[in-house]
Parts: C-alpha cells; sequence; structure tokens
C-alpha cells in the first residue's frame, strides 16, 4: 500500500513490512485513570510539539507520545526517552487546541512506566492507585508502632527530655556499640531503604534495555567502560539537575522552580545531615563520648538540618499552592500521583520540625507522638520512592543520561 | 401559522452575498423587503476577494448582476450604515428600532471625487486591512453600491472639512447630519450579518505584529485583486519584495478551542486558491501548505488533486505553533511534520495565517433576542420567523451562502 504524504513523498509499507499494532486497551485504561483522561482528544495537530520548550528538534514530543497512548502502545512509550525528559511545564496543554491535555498524558504514563518497572509488582500496584492509601498508611504506621511496642514502649520523663530527646525512642541499652534506639531503625529502615534501592536499580536496568531496543541502539559501536559512562553521561545529567537546566525553560508553568529547587537542596542537605549524624553517632560515638543524644542546637550541621527542614517545607508548600492553582484554573488534572508525593514530602518536614520543636518545649508525649509520625512518614517516602511520582529521582535523571549516550559517539560510531 | 395580522413585510439585516440573495429572492416573489447593512456599501466579504468559488469569478461577476436586480426592484428599500437596535413584537408583526449612522454625504453626490482631490486627511484603508491609506472622504471601493463618498468626519481637521466642503459642486456634503433612528413593521427577519476574519492578533505563538511578513488570507486576497493596494502584485509588505518562497498556515485559530473551536470551512480550499495567485505570477516560487488535514468539501477535491501536482509545492502535516523574525525581513516558520516526526524549521519570504470565520453578530445577537450556537453563530428559528442565512448561520463558501440566502428567503415569506 501507498499512502501519499504531501510534497511527492510516501510511506510505503511494503508487503513484507507490515506495521503490526497491538493495541492495549489495559494500558490505556490505565492511563486515562492515572490523569491522561483527555488523551483520545488528541487530533495530531502537533502543536505541542513545537511549543515545547524542551523538545529537540530530532526528537520532538510528546505529539508521538499521545498516538502511541491512543493506540496504547506500551513497549513504544515505556522504553521512549522523551516521556522522562518531560518536565510537565504544561506549555503544551496551554495551547492544546483539543484540550487533550499533552503534559497530563505524560504525566499519567510516567506514572504507568514507574508501575511497570516496578518491583515487586504487588507494591507497585499499590502505590499506583489512591483507594489503597489505607494500606500506604497502615503498612509504615503498623511497622514502626510495633517496633515501638517490642521496643517497651517508652516514653521518657519531662525532666530527660530535653536532653535525650529521640535517642532512646526504642529505649534503651548498655551496649554501647549499637544502642537499642539505633538497632531497631536499622531493623526496619536499612531493609525498606535496601528493597528501595534494588527495585530502582532493577526498575533503571530494565528501561535501559528498552530505550536501546527501541531507539535500535543495543549493538552499540563500543560500550563505555562504567566511569566513562558515570563521566560522560551521568554526572552531566546530575550537574544539570541540580542547576534546573530544563525546569527554567518552562514557560507556562515556571514558578514550580521556585518550589523544587529549594526542595531539592533540602533534601541534599538532609542526605549529608543523616550521614553525619549517623557518622557522629553510630561511629565517632563509640569512642567520643556525649556525640550521642541530640545535637546541640550551635552545631552548624544542626544549623544544616533546620535550614534544610524549612526550605523543604518552603519548597513543597510551594509545589502544594501551584499545584492547587493549577487545579483550579482547570490547567492541571487532579491525580493521586502528583498529590501523594507533595503529601508525603509535607508530612516528613512538618513532623521533623514538629519533633524538635516539642522537644525545645519540653513536651514527651506530644514530641513522640510528632516523631512517630516522621519515622513513618519517613518510611513511606523509602519504600515508595520506586513506585510513585518520588520514582522520577531516579527514571529521570538515566533517562537524562540515555538522552546524550544515544547521540554519543559510542552509538554513533 | 398564527392569525395574527401580518405585515407581509420581510427585514433582510445584512447585505453580503447571503442578505442580497435572501432579500431578492423574497422580493421577486411579491413581499416588500427593507435590506439593511452595517458598512457604507453592499456586497460584504465576498465584493473584498480577488475571486471566489467555485469558478474562480471576480466578485464584479457575481455582486454586479445582484445590485442590478435590487436596483430596479421597487419592493426593495436598502439602507447602508444601518444596524438593528432592538427587535420587539412576535412572528408575523415584528417593531425593529434601527439607527443610520451619520453618511455626511447626502444623495446629491455623483462621486465624482473631487472631494477626495481636496481633502488633506488621510486614514486606514478598512476595506483593504489597512495595507493603504484613503482619503477622510472616500468610496470605499471601485464598484461601490450605492456609489456615494463617505465621511469620516472625526478624522477631518476642520480646515479639511471646509476644503472638502468647497470642493463639492453638487451640495452633497452635509457636515450637520445627525444619527437617524427609525422603527419597521415586519413579519419576519432573514439574519445574514456574515462574519469577521479571525483576530490574528490572538494567536500569541504566532506573533502576527512580529514581523510585516506576516499576513492573513484576506490581505492576501486584497494584494491579488486589481482594485486593492498593490494593484494586483503579491509583494511583502513593508519592503515590497517579489516574493521567492510562501507558507500558508492552515487551521490558524480554527479547530483550536482557544480561539474558534469549529474548522471555518473555507479556509483550505482559499490557500488552494491563492496558491494559483502565487503561481501565477511567480512560476517558480516554493510554497509550503502546513496543515492537519486538509479539507476539500466535494467536488472541490479535483481542485486539491490539481494543485498537488505543482512540483514546486510542498504540504507538510503538521500545524505550525510558531514564528520567527528574520532579521532579512523574511519569516520561518516552526512545525513538527506528522509523518516523518522531525521538527521543521521553514525559511520563507511571506507566510500567510489561513485565518477562520467569526461570526459578525457576535454577542448582540443575544440581546436581539436571537437564539444563538456556543460559537456566536445564529440557529434558526423560522416558527418565530427568525432566520439565519450564510454565515451567520454556519461556516460556509459564496455558493452555500446564496443557496442558504433562497433557503432562507423561502422561510422567511412563510411567516411575513
Amino acid at each position: 500500500m501507498r499512502y501519499p504524504a504531501g510534497g511527492g513523498q510516501t510511506i510505503t509499507f511494503q508487503e513484507n513490512n507490515i506495521v503490526n499494532m497491538q493495541p492495549d486497551i489495559d494500558f490505556i485504561k490505565e492511563m486515562k485513570e492515572a490523569g491522561g483522561d483527555t488523551l483520545k482528544k488528541c487530533f495530531q495537530c502537533a502543536t505541542c510539539s513545537v511549543v515545547c520548550p524542551l523538545s529537540s528538534d530530532k526528537n520532538p514530543f510528546p505529539r508521538q507520545q499521545m498516538l502511541f497512548a491512543q493506540w496504547g502502545l506500551k513497549d513504544k512509550l515505556l522504553g521512549d526517552p522523551s516521556v522522562l525528559l518531560c518536565h510537565q511545564c504544561g506549555d503544551c496543554s496551554a495551547y492544546c487546541p483539543r484540550g487533550a491535555r499533552p503534559g497530563d498524558v505524560m504525566g499519567a504514563v510516567r506514572a504507568a512506566a514507574y508501575r511497570h518497572y516496578g518491583w515487586p509488582s504487588f507494591l507497585a500496584d499499590l502505590a499506583s492507585k489512591g483507594q489503597n492509601l489505607p494500606i500506604l498508611l497502615a503498612i509504615p504506621m503498623v511497622t514502626v508502632f510495633i517496633m515501638w511496642m517490642i521496643s517497651g514502649s517508652h516514653v521518657p520523663e519531662a525532666k530527660d527530655f530535653l536532653d535525650i530527646g529521640y535517642s532512646q525512642f526504642f529505649g534503651h541499652w548498655d551496649f554501647k556499640l549499637l544502642p537499642k534506639t539505633t538497632f531497631f531503625i536499622d531493623f526496619f529502615m536499612i531493609p525498606t531503604a535496601a528493597l528501595s534501592v534494588f527495585a530502582a536499580v532493577r526498575g533503571v536496568m530494565t528501561m535501559w534495555k528498552k530505550m536501546s531496543e527501541n531507539a535500535g541502539v543495543s549493538e552499540t559501536f563500543s560500550k563505555p567502560s562504567p566511569v566513562q559512562f558515570v563521566k560522560e553521561f551521568l554526572w552531566p545529567s546530575v550537574a544539570e539537575i541540580v542547576r534546573h537546566d530544563r525546569f527554567k525553560k518552562c514557560e507556562a508553568n515556571q514558578d514550580r522552580v521556585q518550589g523544587h529547587q529549594p526542595l531539592m537542596w533540602a533534601f541534599i542537605g538532609l542526605v549529608f545531615v543523616t550521614a553525619y549524624s549517623f557518622f557522629a553517632q553510630d561511629f565517632l560515638g563509640q569512642f567520643i563520648e556525649g556525640m550521642h543524644g541530640p545535637m546541640s542546637m550551635w552545631n552548624p550541621v544542626k544549623w544544616v538540618a533546620n535550614v534544610a527542614a524549612v526550605a523543604l517545607i518552603f519548597g513543597v508548600g510551594v509545589l502544594w499552592r501551584n499545584r492547587s492553582r493549577m487545579e483550579a484554573e482547570g490547567r492541571a488534572t487532579k491525580t493521586f500521583y502528583d498529590w501523594f508525593l507533595i503529601w508525603m514530602i509535607m508530612a516528613v518536614g512538618v513532623t521533623g520540625l514538629g519533633a524538635q520543636m516539642f522537644r525545645l518545649v519540653g513536651s514527651p508525649s506530644l514530641g513522640y507522638l510528632t516523631y512517630y509520625l516522621h519515622l513513618v512518614s519517613v518510611m513511606m517516602l523509602f519504600l515508595y520512592m520506586p513506585y510513585t511520582k518520588f520514582a522520577h529521582l531516579v527514571y529521570r535523571t538515566f533517562a537524562l543520561a540515555f538522552e546524550r549516550y544515544r547521540d554519543s559517539a559510542y552509538v554513533k560510531g | 401559522m398564527s392569525n395574527a395580522a401580518k405585515t407581509g413585510a420581510v427585514l433582510v439585516v445584512g447585505g453580503g452575498i447571503s442578505g442580497l440573495t435572501a432579500a431578492l429572492e423574497a422580493a421577486e416573489v411579491g413581499k416588500d423587503v427593507f435590506l439593511v447593512e452595517r458598512n457604507p456599501y453592499f456586497g460584504g466579504r465576498v465584493a473584498q476577494l480577488n475571486q471566489y468559488f467555485p469558478k474562480l469569478c471576480p466578485p464584479s461577476c457575481g455582486l454586479e448582476i445582484n445590485f442590478k436586480r435590487v436596483k430596479n426592484n421597487r419592493k426593495i428599500r436598502t439602507y447602508t450604515m444601518t444596524t438593528v437596535k432592538s427587535v420587539s413584537g412576535g412572528p408575523g408583526n415584528y417593531e425593529v428600532t434601527l439607527e443610520t449612522a451619520p453618511r455626511y454625504v447626502n444623495s446629491n453626490c455623483t462621486a465624482c471625487g473631487d472631494c477626495a482631490q481636496a481633502c488633506t486627511d488621510e486614514i486606514d484603508n478598512a476595506f483593504n486591512f489597512g495595507m493603504n491609506k484613503t482619503k477622510a472622504i472616500y468610496l470605499p471601493h471601485e464598484m461601490a453600491f450605492p456609489r456615494r463618498y463617505v465621511l469620516n468626519k472625526n478624522a477631518c481637521s476642520s480646515a479639511c472639512l471646509e476644503a472638502v466642503k468647497g470642493a463639492c459642486k453638487y451640495n452633497a456634503i452635509d457636515t450637520d447630519m445627525q444619527a437617524e433612528t427609525f422603527t419597521l413593521h415586519v413579519g419576519s427577519i432573514v439574519w445574514a450579518t456574515g462574519w469577521n476574519p479571525y483576530d490574528s492578533s490572538k494567536l500569541t505563538n504566532l506573533k502576527p505584529e512580529s514581523s510585516s511578513a506576516i499576513i492573513t488570507n484576506m490581505m492576501m486576497e486584497r494584494m491579488a485583486a486589481d482594485n486593492g493596494p498593490t494593484g494586483g502584485k503579491i509583494v511583502r509588505p513593508g519592503d515590497n519584495k517579489e516574493i521567492e518562497s510562501i507558507a500558508f498556515v492552515q487551521c490558524a485559530g480554527s479547530r483550536d478551542e482557544n480561539h474558534l473551536e469549529y474548522c471555518s470551512y473555507i479556509c483550505c480550499m482559499a490557500t488552494f486558491k491563492q496558491m494559483t495567485y502565487v503561481r501565477e505570477r511567480y512560476p517558480n516560487a516554493k510554497i509550503y501548505i502546513f496543515y492537519i488535514d486538509l479539507r476539500t468539501p466535494g467536488k472541490y477535491e479535483h481542485f486539491r488533486e490539481k494543485l498537488r501536482t505543482d512540483a514546486n509545492a510542498q504540504f507538510i502535516k503538521g500545524k505550525v505553533a510558531d514564528i520567527v523574525a528574520e532579521s532579512d525581513g523574511g519569516v520561518t516558520v516552526i512545525a513538527e511534520n506528522a509523518v516523518t516526526g522531525e521538527k521543521i524549521r521553514q525559511k520563507v519570504d511571506m507566510c500567510v495565517l489561513a485565518t477562520g470565520m467569526q461570526p459578525a453578530l457576535g454577542e448582540q445577537g443575544k440581546m436581539l433576542g436571537l437564539k444563538m450556537d456556543g460559537n456566536g453563530f445564529v440557529v434558526s428559528e423560522p416558527e418565530k420567523g427568525m432566520i439565519a442565512a450564510g454565515c451567520a448561520k454556519s461556516a460556509a463558501d459564496v455558493y452555500t451562502c446564496a443557496q442558504s440566502g433562497t433557503a432562507a428567503a423561502l422561510k422567511a415569506i412563510q411567516t411575513a
């Protein structure tokens, strides 16, 4: 068959090269449920690809992805880096002549992708739907509560609270090498984090393979060494993320940078503080008395912690406000996928600062309750990272690396 | 049918091709017809075209015979510069209040043109979409009917007014003329209020004001017309460069819920027609047509097939969503070619926005008690004697409008 395509071009589908379409109806339904309910409105005018400040000349998006979504071409979408290169600026949705909201559809495809790459799949399925929220909350709430019960349901006297803080949340024993509270926290947090990291690594590797297949680069010219990979592809991508280069190109929802950037720095700050705290308390603390217990309010690391906590709440607050406003103005679809991450991060920030405040005012019962909720929200963030919107942390980073790799000498020869 | 006393008269609002047709058809079966027009001339949008479908005739071809029929028919009373202010009453007996804006030139005018020669002040020529100037006292266009000058008094200094008055040998200029309100009793009303080209300045991503190389399809019609601002030359406004390449941007504002939600029906054919204008003048110019779908209803498809064989024309499936003004006076249009899946940046000397049809009546229709659809088109209510015709009813080409005018007349005479 020959189809005239204008300007004398023709697309030829030869007998032995029939394009075989396998629409996946369930996948279409899944995307519609995840906020892409408008995808069928698209009539392929391609306005979106041109107004998109992030799409390139050789690989424009999201027009093609809208078509793939309408046809339910799951494999094409899951292995398409463009889906993750999209930062949902919203310029496409603003200019879309049909109200098809390509930005929301791309978000829905990402939600579906995290779910499909997620392992174990029951956890990924669980974290993808708002109706499962009670279970999603119950898992960490019950876990932490049981740990606290087993450890002896300890609540300190008001007079000791200021000094010991939450360092004896899960009780105290005299075995200095591994304090009881550290033991209990490690007992559930390390497996949680390990699962999370494993799921993310597994997902990213599957994604990379699929992207390579789809882009036809599986037979590469020469493979980069791990060092070359990090140096040439991963590190420049991370640097770009930190600078928010692409985010800043957005026009329609430019103010999201004001939220996302402080939020990202807050996470970097908190990772540093956590690492320091682990090192100081659980390592140096073995040798130097006084390293246990809460840090002095005069410790510069404590300042970093507090600045980061404020930045976290501020950043996520800006994103919260922006999203509410976009939804109120009809510029974005309200989805569990978007809100769950905002809620989780807000919970981590508010309970973290709250627990510190209750310690300083000397209110152990309120403090312990808040600290309990803090542990719950931190565990949630860790546990659900690979399956919720938080997964963009890893998947987008590697998609950016893949984009560089795809155009590099390793592939092009 | 109502038994109430009927006036037997029909009011036709709008004197373009639809209104003229409706008025003539109703009058020629014996009804009294009042034909009112907002502009100082009849003929509407057709008068502004260079050629029109289906036979690519110049507008003089179809309009002249209609004007002659109107002039010779004693059943038709015509009013220019007149608008409907309010409608009351019911089917068979409507009372309509109208207002005629002052023309400042009375029926003594012979269109000799002495006044315009004496006139020192100039205004943008609205008939040519501001592409050239005209004197503040002017004949709207060469074949204007009624053939009488119009004075834009506000644009004229007092010295200029004196000069204009002094130049008129027939005592035709009356600067004290006032707006006149009057009432008509009619049995039914045909709304043939037509359309306006969609305001291209609303297409913010195309930045039409960023370069004079960006024109609209209606400007193209005026340029191609012998009586237009360039005397029929298609050249880039501003520097009058002869064009070597041109891009047509289809669906500029149409099929877009941010602008006109509907397909304007005529723009694809208008572009094909304008390709012939370009080709007649520039046998080797490169022509690029950017489209979502090419819509060529009915037998117009043959016209498309013929033009698609043009070796120097390229059809690109993809809507232009960005236009960048270039330093040499040209523009670069940007689209994604949906067939190849790559973006295309095409530099051209000139670019034509195929803007669509917006119903001219707009919100005013509701105030007059008309039933309107969500896009501002009038919905006919024949049982009430309120009938829509032509582009007031839906976006349409000239011959569909003429058919629609005849159909409206048939309905109108039954209620009148």
